[in-house]
């Protein structure tokens, strides 16, 4: 399992990224929309995880692009404003969430089901 | 029909009266509604009863003037027709006397027994006359007929005989003589055929004088008498003085015509006064005839009529007082139910701005504080990481203390950004069929071993039938668990907690959760669905349970009232529709509380 965090507060994704790796992940971490899309572009990720609100491309918008790019890939937002309206604008109905600041366990939980839903 | 009394009451009683006070003071429009209602009806009344006013003056002065002139006009009629009564009685004997000088002569009449005759002959003709004398030119009486021996006697040195010799006639002032009987003179020159004068002199006695006067009376609150030139009393007056008083009259202007006056009397009365000064064709006279009338007695029925009218325009003015006082009531009592209910409206609105106001800031906050807030955490929790799975510092406690403290402490205060983020947020509404009795029971099973722990009874009181909403089971189950925690903090060990749900109407239903804890102070009512105001200890109470029961309560379209006594215990009671269309649940604004 590859997991893509992007996230604009560099600091934080590669804290997350290192914790995670820790935990025997594999992560890789982008920190704008456009860096992510790049990173999409050339690799495979099993699970995107975004930060709903970034400058230049948001998560919603990133998520669209990516689904494009990858459509198998799935997605978990993170939001620090803890509001999901965001995901109403957005077409991911089924789309995970978790509201910052995220406790690993839960997010491990998080990744577990989202791939188990992918049966992977 | 006494419900209608009440009503009309209710109409006009001014509700406006007691002073605005309290907190919807700084919301009312108008602040003294006692002014505006008493410069209404000043104004009003003032508007209707001026024009009344001035027409009723106008009318009383037209009338008075008409009044006073028909008085005038009858005064001098009476004094005019008693003016010439009177010359004719002086013309009249004056003519005898002449006519006795020319016709008779000096001779016979010096004859005491024709001059006698003379006597019974004019007292034939006209009454009245007591004595005739024949005095010389020397002014020595030389025949007389009367009652008396006045022979011989001079009058050369008396005024009248005088006056008669420059100008042939004299008539005197009334005088009383030797009977003590007012009477007066007149006299008559004649010629005697040698060119020497001799005066023929009559003593009139009064009687008949006064009589003609008195036939010219006009009415009992009038008088008619006769003075000389300086005002004495010449015949007796009824009000004005007995004979040869002086008049308690003001003096009057000479005239030659009849003229009238109007004038107040010593007794303050007001009169007309009639008057002309006698003067006959042969000479003048001392006289002055006066006509005086009193108008009160004169105008005793315009009086009476005046009353009459008075009273009319005094009920008019009352009643147009009473209308206007009415109407008056009337508008400020809408007005100020207008301005009240805008007033509560207003109090409504504020409390609900602020709550929104408070929702968007703590929003914000939590926001702003969620982003650093997740790299201590992670930081923390990185570090924790490499301690554990590394296997470094693993042993040294006094480290693994402190970043279990830092992690415990960015726990605290995400729990806090979530709750201050729950309070603003504007989650989904979906909408579904939900059974009363179960949403409740699915609440005190989270409380029902604490109840049984503190000896805290529960009672549901529900309809038999299923109780059934279309509604946001998820926010109503919050709501209700809102509302029985803060229940049982209220509540010490041993006290009842009830919840009472039924249809109020065939559109809502009524759920209330009374406990009979410590019950909410009047002054913390007002805040208690502010968000951060709690009365808890720091410790146990973010401020922001209520704050949120209450945006939910918005969020399903319903309300949200308390009802609390100290010490007694407290009522929350929810309305709820018993169908809310799903629209409405998205579409709502964020909640402010």
């Amino acid at each position: 399992m590859k997991i893509l965090l992007v996230d604009d507060e560099k600091r934080f994704v590669i804290l997350l990224s290192k914790r995670l790796a820790l935990r025997g992940i594999d992560t890789d971490h982008a920190n704008s929309g456009e860096e992510a899309v790049a990173k999409v572009t050339d690799h495979h990720y099993d699970v995107a995880v975004l930060d709903v609100k970034m400058p230049g491309i948001g998560g919603i918008a990133l998520e669209r692009k990516l689904r494009l790019l990858a459509p198998g890939m799935k997605t978990i937002f993170l939001t620090g404003h803890g509001s999901e309206t965001d995901f109403k604008i957005g077409s991911a109905e089924s789309a995970h969430y978790l509201s910052k600041p995220i406790n690993i366990e839960i997010l491990l939980e998080e990744l577990k089901n989202v791939m188990g839903k992918s049966s992977v | 029909m006494i419900g209608r009394f009440r009503e009309a009451v209710k109409l006009i009683w001014p509700e406006f009266y007691p002073k605005i006070s309290g907190r919807l003071n700084p919301y009312f429009t108008i602040a003294d509604y006692r002014k505006i209602w008493g410069i209404g009806i000043t104004l009003l009344t003032a508007t209707a009863l001026v024009p009344l006013a001035v027409a009723t003056i106008t009318y009383y002065q037209m009338v008075q003037r008409l009044v006073d002139s028909e008085l005038v006009l009858r005064t001098e009629r009476v004094a005019s027709n008693a003016r010439r009564a009177v010359t004719f009685f002086f013309e009249e004997r004056l003519d005898a006397l002449k006519f006795t000088v020319n016709e008779i002569g000096f001779d016979q009449l010096t004859d005491a027994d024709h001059l006698l005759a003379v006597l019974r002959n004019l007292r034939l003709g006209f009454g009245g006359l007591a004595d005739l004398s024949v005095i010389a030119d020397t002014g020595v009486q030389i025949a007389y007929a009367g009652p008396f021996k006045f022979e011989e006697k001079n009058y050369g040195n008396q005024v009248w005989f005088e006056e008669c010799k420059q100008h042939n006639y004299y008539v005197s002032e009334t005088f009383n003589g030797y009977r003590n009987v007012p009477h007066m003179i007149i006299a008559v020159k004649g010629l005697r055929p040698d060119g020497s004068f001799f005066i023929l002199r009559a003593t009139l006695e009064t009687e008949r004088l006064f009589q003609t006067l008195s036939s010219y009376e006009p009415g009992a609150h009038a008088d008619i008498f006769l003075t000389n030139r300086s005002f004495m009393l010449q015949t007796p007056s009824k009000y004005y003085g007995d004979i040869f008083e002086k008049m308690s009259l003001p003096p009057l202007n000479y005239s030659r015509k009849t003229q009238t006056v109007m004038s107040i009397d010593n007794k303050l009365r007001s009169i007309i006064t009639g008057y002309a000064f006698i003067t006959t064709k042969q000479t003048g006279t001392p006289f002055v005839l006066m006509v005086v009338k009193q108008k009160a007695g004169m105008i005793g029925a315009l009086l009476a009529v005046r009353s009459n009218f008075n009273w009319v325009v005094g009920l008019g003015t009352l009643i147009i007082v009473v209308v206007v006082t009415v109407l008056c009531t009337i508008m400020v009592n809408l007005l100020f139910r207008a301005d009240r209910s805008k007033a509560e409206t207003m109090v409504l609105m504020e409390q609900s701005n602020r709550l929104a106001s408070i929702g968007q800031l703590a929003a914000g906050v939590a926001h702003e504080i969620n982003n650093p807030l997740a790299l201590i955490n992670q930081a923390a929790g990185y570090i924790k990481d490499l301690f554990i799975i590394e296997k470094r510092y693993q042993n040294d406690e006094v480290i693994m203390e402190s970043i279990d403290c830092i992690l415990d402490a960015g726990d605290k205060c995400a729990v806090i950004t979530k709750q201050l983020l729950g309070f603003a947020r504007n989650v989904d509404t979906k909408i579904q069929k939900v059974n009363l009795r179960e949403v409740i029971s699915d609440v005190l099973i989270f409380h029902e071993k604490e109840a049984v722990y503190r000896n805290i009874s529960i009672a549901v009181s529900m309809p038999k039938e299923n109780l059934e909403i279309e509604t946001d089971p998820g926010k109503l189950e919050q709501i209700l668990l809102n509302l029985v925690t803060n229940a049982f903090h209220a509540m010490e060990d041993g006290r009842s907690l009830k919840i009472q749900a039924s249809a109020s109407n065939e559109e809502a239903v009524v759920i209330s959760v009374s406990d009979n804890g410590c019950g909410i102070p009047k002054e913390n009512r007002q805040k208690i669905f502010e968000p951060f105001f709690s009365t808890k200890p720091k410790d146990r109470g973010t401020g922001l349970g209520l704050a949120i029961t209450y945006g939910l309560v918005k969020k399903l379209h319903g309300s949200i009232s308390v009802e609390s006594r100290e010490n007694e215990g407290t009522t929350f009671t929810i309305t709820l529709p018993i169908c809310i269309r799903e629209e409405e649940g998205k579409n709502e604004d964020t909640p402010g509380g």
